[in-house]
């Protein structure tokens, strides 16, 4: 679809560009006297802040690397992977079985089970299955349901990624069972257990599941732009960004390049799906459902198909939702209502996204 | 391929609709002058006695529907025959929503051979199909609708088992105020039907009893992170928090409150949240939960319908919802009702006058099934309202 | 023959794993027991009809053994190599998956715990209640036996060249069809288009005469799915913007006709007709208003936008926040159905409003299609910076495209709240947003009757594969991913996206280039 320009605009469109700015300065300012309010009142006492912070940190972190899957497909083939979220439950669930088999293994020389007694081994182990299953997931989906479609109007394949998540929920639905399934974690990583930080006379607990899912968020989000931006190999993901047929008459295998662009994401999910199992503890088939949405915005709000862009616009997003309805002073029902607001103003300031496209400045 | 489709489903229609213009044989008296299917349901020999249970079969609460209607499917292998007929109970799914009762709802009306709903599980799907059951004269007997308004109304067919959200949210007020002694007492639900009507009952009642509520919180079900809405809940710093909704929403809400700075606070939920489920969800942090349960008291009958229900699931009953036993009960109680209504004809059709069964079920007194003595009166079939149970030590206990 | 071989053990393993993830799903028990009826097959487990489970595998053997032949059959010794290497391979994959979980099920390791399928019974039903052993073979025996006949009967076939003839025939059957007087007639004399038309119209106000009640409702749900199929016809076929919150405007519809009608939460009760007029109105109205700031927005940045506005709409009407004016979760209940004359409408009745309303927005949208607006939004579409120098106002257009597709949906909305006479929250989720722009696509997108075929398909569906209960969904999402792959076109597409397709096929043009293809 073509851009508008904003610079070739007529009259008429002036005057929307006009009521476009009163309403976003009207909605600022009472944005602003909302906060002033709240601060004003003291409802919150700075431990509450902190912990509204460290929860929208870490959930922040996941959105941003559940984005980034979203972000990679989009940049190579402009398509909105809907069932992005549905390889994050994959992982969650591979995850969930690594532990509960090492669980069930013996070591006689600790007298505890492997989980318990190698609990690093078993940690990694959980993430490697699951994201080895994830990325299998996203290769075999792209193989079965995008490639043929590859040339066909946009919409053909988000359709077949809407079937293709539907599918995957019900399979996992009806292959799992519906219940609800709770991580089972090695002792160093009990949910709830953390170190306590003395602040304004409470103590504010940050979880070891916590600080694990956001310092591997951080590291998987630095490894994965080193990948794209420093690499030869990221430089012929770029190519094929800019220009499949060049980028083939380069000597480029852009199938291949498609491909691995589904195992990474795929496997950044199954990260993520991991990371969501061990720090929320909770699972099911419609796990990914939610968090898979929440990153898409996150991945338009920072400006789709930019790795950076996906960062800051989930870590934005998970800070919204968590601190959006406490400094507003509204029920917590409504950060839904509070992040998609924050989304459409940010996208009237800049259309783009925050930071903007960086992937397919070409295309757009 | 595409083609074969097509004809699968034509064929299909055609045959519904061949289905919906079987015309009636010759009856004995009380059908004699209304041969119509509507006024008297007419079982073929060869037939099934057909019973409809609507329940979520798929999706996100799927496990209420397979629970309730596994524990009916028992109740249907003990009936037996009947005068040479057999008893089926047809499954259909509501996506517990109102539009899918509604749907299954006129599903059920067009098919002649049914003659009694088990069901709808769910207040919304319930709400949107009582309408249409009132107007074909299907009784109904539900296992779980709990609203307390879905018995009023222009309707005579609805009838349930379980007690009503008003009466659980007295109780659960006063055992907080009374008994547990809490006087800073927070709300949360889930902003479903159920849990915000439970959950806004015992904030009416608590407050008239002078308590006082701190805050009042929705979350958002499905979410597996309250991270945040609790810190705001901790900020106001009640003595409890009660949570209105089921069982998943509860464990994630326990897991996340010493995190939100509320280890010793009480958390105390409703009905949806009781059952082994939600201490296998919540593990450790489920210690010193309360819950209201509806779990009948133990008795030989329940023992023997526990084990016989493990022996064929796997699990026991109440494992994925609390309602099992009602599951069985309201089945059963139809069955029962069924063939005190029904007359063998001459011509070996079996002849169920729909009116004569919506009176009788509604008439219902004394049965004894396993959720207690059955008695409907005005929709209402057991006045008893519930106790609350606590976790100790992995399981549930009577405080 | 190392080819040969090569491929027979790739089919067979590609059909191996499929045939065991079909028995994870536990799909296997629900198709064995429809083909055990089918041939009346005596069913004497709880989870499955064993006589139809062999049925089933001696099908899907069939099946592999003939596409593995299908590369080479000029001799009956390559097709016997191919059926061969195929059975033994799926042959292989199946009995030992159903060796290791009869294993496991005999040592008493509840898998059920983590697999929720495979409890004791569905085991025993996986052995066809026989030993482990003599389980395990027989399944073996029937992979190997259908597999090699599958591929011999396949290369008979092709050997007697059955195939070719029966397909010649069909040929020569259409062209006469084709040629026949009445086909001529037909094509040259455009007043025959409107007796085909009478003669559809004809059959669309008689069928609800012969439908039950349940399948007059799910009819009438068909026909709200297909209004607001049009009205997102035009937001996405037309116009080409992408709207995946096209349930607000529903929910707007469904929510304005209730909250005026119903006795609470408010006590208003104005009358049915004027208050569907104000409902379309007021999703019109809710259309511009998102449509300002949004507009200037390109393609998916307006896709996430929009979904953000259904779910934002979505949350308020169940937060406790409005629930005093909304009715909150509990939604609102006794909305009034509408009446004529004193008759309440009601089954047929109500559907056939239903299908009046569609003829009026049919004829609605052909007018605006054929018109001035309807050029101003094709040539948009086409190029909008062209169209722009053209001297049309892209925006105003834009908004009027949003504002019509979302007064269709109000109309739908109201029309669907009046006949459940309730409305809640939990009819108004994201699902609808994805049916409704499923359906278009389906059925073929800027087309009018592709519009209805598609609504038939994606909510017909579910309701005739009811029969499959639990995997109803799970089909559906398989179907929709292979209807895409087969006919990405859609069923009954417009002429000219239908050739552009085509032309692609050949010629593959840059996806980001549109996006919705050039035409449709």
């Amino acid at each position: 679809m073509s851009e508008t320009k904003p610079k070739k605009t007529t009259g008429r469109v002036n005057s929307f560009k006009i009521i476009q700015a009163i309403i976003s300065v009207l909605f600022l300012a009472f944005l602003s006297w909302r906060l002033y309010n709240v601060i004003s009142s003291g409802v919150y006492g700075p431990d509450t802040w902190v912990r509204f912070a460290i929860s929208g940190l870490i959930i922040g972190s996941v959105y941003a690397v559940i984005a980034i899957g979203y972000t990679l497909v989009y940049g190579i083939l402009f398509m909105i992977n809907f069932a992005h979220g549905e390889l994050m439950m994959i992982g969650a669930f591979s995850g969930y079985f690594v532990f509960e088999a090492l669980k069930s293994i013996p070591v006689a020389a600790t007298g505890m089970s492997f989980l318990d007694s190698y609990q690093i081994i078993s940690v990694v182990l959980a993430f490697i299955v699951g994201m080895f299953m994830a990325a299998l997931s996203g290769y075999f989906l792209e193989k079965i349901a995008y490639r043929p479609l590859r040339g066909a109007p946009r919409l053909i394949p988000l359709i077949s990624a809407i079937g293709a998540s539907i599918f995957l929920q019900n399979a996992a639905q009806v292959t799992f069972g519906p219940q609800r399934r709770t991580y089972t974690n090695p002792d160093a990583l009990l949910r709830s257990q953390g170190w306590r930080i003395p602040i304004g006379g409470e103590e504010v607990i940050l979880t070891y599941t916590g600080v694990l899912t956001f310092v591997l968020s951080i590291l998987l989000l630095i490894g994965l732009y080193t990948l794209v931006m420093r690499t030869r190999y990221g430089r012929s993901m770029r190519a094929v960004a800019e220009n499949k047929q060049t980028a083939a008459l380069m000597g480029i295998n852009v199938d291949r390049i498609i491909s691995n662009t589904f195992i990474i994401s795929g496997a950044l999910g199954g990260a993520a799906g991991v990371m969501w199992g061990i720090h929320n503890g909770i699972i099911y088939h419609f796990v990914g459902f939610i968090p898979g949405i929440k990153a898409f915005t996150a991945a338009v709000l920072g400006g789709i198909g930019n790795i950076p862009g996906a960062m800051v616009g989930g870590l934005l997003l998970g800070i919204v939702e968590s601190l959006g309805p406490a400094a507003l002073g509204i029920d917590f029902q409504l950060k839904d209502v509070i992040a998609f607001s924050i989304l459409v103003l940010i996208l009237i300031f800049r259309p783009s996204g925050i930071v903007g496209e960086v992937l397919t400045e070409e295309k757009v | 391929m595409s083609k074969r489709y097509y004809l699968f489903s034509i064929l299909i229609a055609v045959s519904l609709i061949l289905a919906a213009c079987g015309g009636a044989a010759k009856a004995p008296d009380v059908c004699a002058e209304n041969p119509d299917e509507t006024v008297c349901a007419v079982i073929e020999e060869g037939s099934t006695i057909k019973i409809g249970y609507a329940g979520p079969m798929a999706g996100d609460y799927s496990a209420f529907g397979i629970d309730i209607s596994n524990a009916g499917l028992l109740a249907v292998d003990d009936a037996g025959e009947f005068n040479g007929f057999t008893f089926e109970l047809l499954i259909e799914d509501t996506q517990g929503s109102g539009e899918g009762g509604a749907s299954v709802a006129n599903l059920y009306v067009s098919d002649p051979d049914v003659v009694a709903i088990a069901g709808h599980t769910f207040s919304g799907s319930t709400a949107a199909a009582i309408p249409i059951y009132n107007a074909a004269r299907l009784p109904m007997l539900s296992p779980s609708a709990t609203k307390a308004d879905l018995t009023d109304g222009p309707q005579d067919v609805f009838n349930r088992i379980p007690f009503t959200d008003d009466l659980q949210g007295q109780f659960a007020a006063e055992y907080l105020y009374n008994v547990l002694g809490v006087t800073k007492l927070a709300v949360m639900h889930d902003g479903d039907a159920y849990g915000k009507g439970v959950a806004e009952r015992v904030q009416e009642v608590y407050m008239s009893l002078g308590g006082e509520v701190v805050a009042v919180e929705a979350v958002t079900p499905g979410e597996t992170d309250y991270s945040a809405v609790l810190t705001d809940i901790g900020a106001s710093d009640p003595e409890a928090i009660y949570f209105g909704g089921y069982y998943p929403e509860c464990a994630v809400i326990a897991q996340g409150m010493p995190v939100a700075g509320m280890e010793d606070v009480l958390l105390f939920s409703d009905d949806g949240s009781y059952g082994e489920a939600f201490i296998e969800l919540a593990g450790p942090h489920a210690e010193g939960v309360y819950a209201a349960t509806g779990a009948p008291l133990d008795s030989a009958a329940k023992a023997e319908f526990d084990a016989y229900f493990e022996s064929i699931y796997g699990d026991p009953p109440g494992a994925i919802s609390t309602f099992t036993w009602h599951g069985y009960d309201i089945v059963d109680a139809l069955i029962q009702t069924i063939k005190s209504v029904a007359i063998l004809g001459d011509d070996g059709s079996l002849y169920i006058p729909r009116e004569a069964l919506v009176e009788a079920v509604n008439g219902l007194s004394g049965y004894e099934g396993l959720t207690g003595v059955l008695t409907c009166n005005g929709g209402e079939c057991n006045a008893s309202g519930p106790s609350f149970q606590v976790v100790q030590d992995g399981a549930w206990v009577i405080p | 023959m190392k080819d040969l071989i090569k491929q027979g053990l790739r089919l067979g393993s590609i059909f191996g794993v499929v045939i065991i993830f079909l028995i994870l799903f536990g799909l296997t028990s629900t198709l064995s027991d429809i083909l055990g009826e089918f041939v009346n097959l005596e069913s004497r487990t709880r989870t499955g009809n064993p006589g139809g489970l062999m049925i089933l595998f001696a099908l899907l053997s069939l099946w592999a053994g003939s596409s593995a032949s299908a590369s080479d059959r000029s001799n009956w010794k390559s097709a016997l190599v191919s059926g061969v290497s195929v059975s033994l391979i799926i042959g292989l994959f199946v009995a030992a998956f159903i060796l290791l979980v009869g294993f496991l099920d005999s040592a008493d390791v509840e898998m059920r715990d983590y697999l929720a399928q495979l409890d004791h019974l569905s085991v025993q039903f996986l052995l066809y209640g026989r030993s482990l052993i003599a389980g395990v073979l027989i399944t073996f025996g029937i992979f190997l036996i259908f597999g090699i006949l599958g591929a011999l009967l396949a290369y008979w076939y092709e050997a007697k060249q059955a195939g070719e003839v029966i397909q010649k025939q069909v040929l020569v059957l259409k062209e006469k069809a084709l040629d026949s007087k009445l086909a001529k007639q037909y094509k040259e004399n455009p007043r025959s288009k409107w007796i085909g038309y009478g003669l559809l119209g004809l059959v669309v106000f008689i069928t609800p005469q012969f439908l039950g009640k349940y399948w007059n409702y799910a009819m009438g749900t068909v026909g709200i799915y297909v209004l607001m199929g049009l009205g997102l016809n035009i937001v996405v076929g037309l116009a080409g913007l992408l709207d995946l919150g096209y349930v607000a405007f529903f929910a707007i519809g469904a929510y304005t006709a209730g909250l005026l009608t119903a006795p609470a939460p408010l006590p208003l009760q104005i009358g049915f007709w004027p208050v569907l007029i104000f409902s379309i109105v007021m999703a019109a109205f809710a259309g511009i208003l998102l449509g300002i700031p949004v507009l200037r927005m390109r393609g998916d940045y307006l896709a996430i936008v929009t979904l953000g506005f259904g779910e934002i709409i979505r949350v308020l009407i169940r937060s406790d926040m409005l629930a005093p004016y909304v009715g909150g979760p509990q939604g609102i209940r006794d909305i009034a159905g509408p009446s004529l004359f004193g008759i309440a409408f009601s089954g047929k009745a109500y559907l056939y409003l239903i299908i009046i309303a569609i003829l009026l927005i049919i004829l609605f949208t052909n007018y605006l299609q054929n018109s001035k607006v309807g050029r101003a939004w094709m040539a948009m579409r086409e190029d909008e910076t062209v169209a722009q120098a053209m001297g049309i106002n892209t925006l105003y257009y834009k908004l009027m495209a949003f504002a019509t597709g979302a007064a269709f949906a109000g109309l739908g909305g109201a029309l669907f709240a009046a006949r459940n006479q309730y409305t809640g929250p939990a009819d108004h989720t994201l699902m609808v947003s994805i049916n409704v722009l499923s359906l278009l696509i389906v059925g073929g997108m800027g087309s009018i009757p592709g519009v209805i075929v598609g609504a038939f398909v994606l909510k017909g569906l579910p309701e005739i594969l009811r029969e499959l209960d639990l995997y109803r969904l799970l089909v559906f999402g398989g179907l929709l991913v292979f209807m895409m792959i087969i006919r990405p076109e859609g069923i009954w597409p417009a002429p000219r996206r239908r050739m552009e397709l085509h032309e692609g096929e050949l010629d593959v043009l840059p996806p980001e280039e549109s996006l919705v293809g050039k035409e449709g």
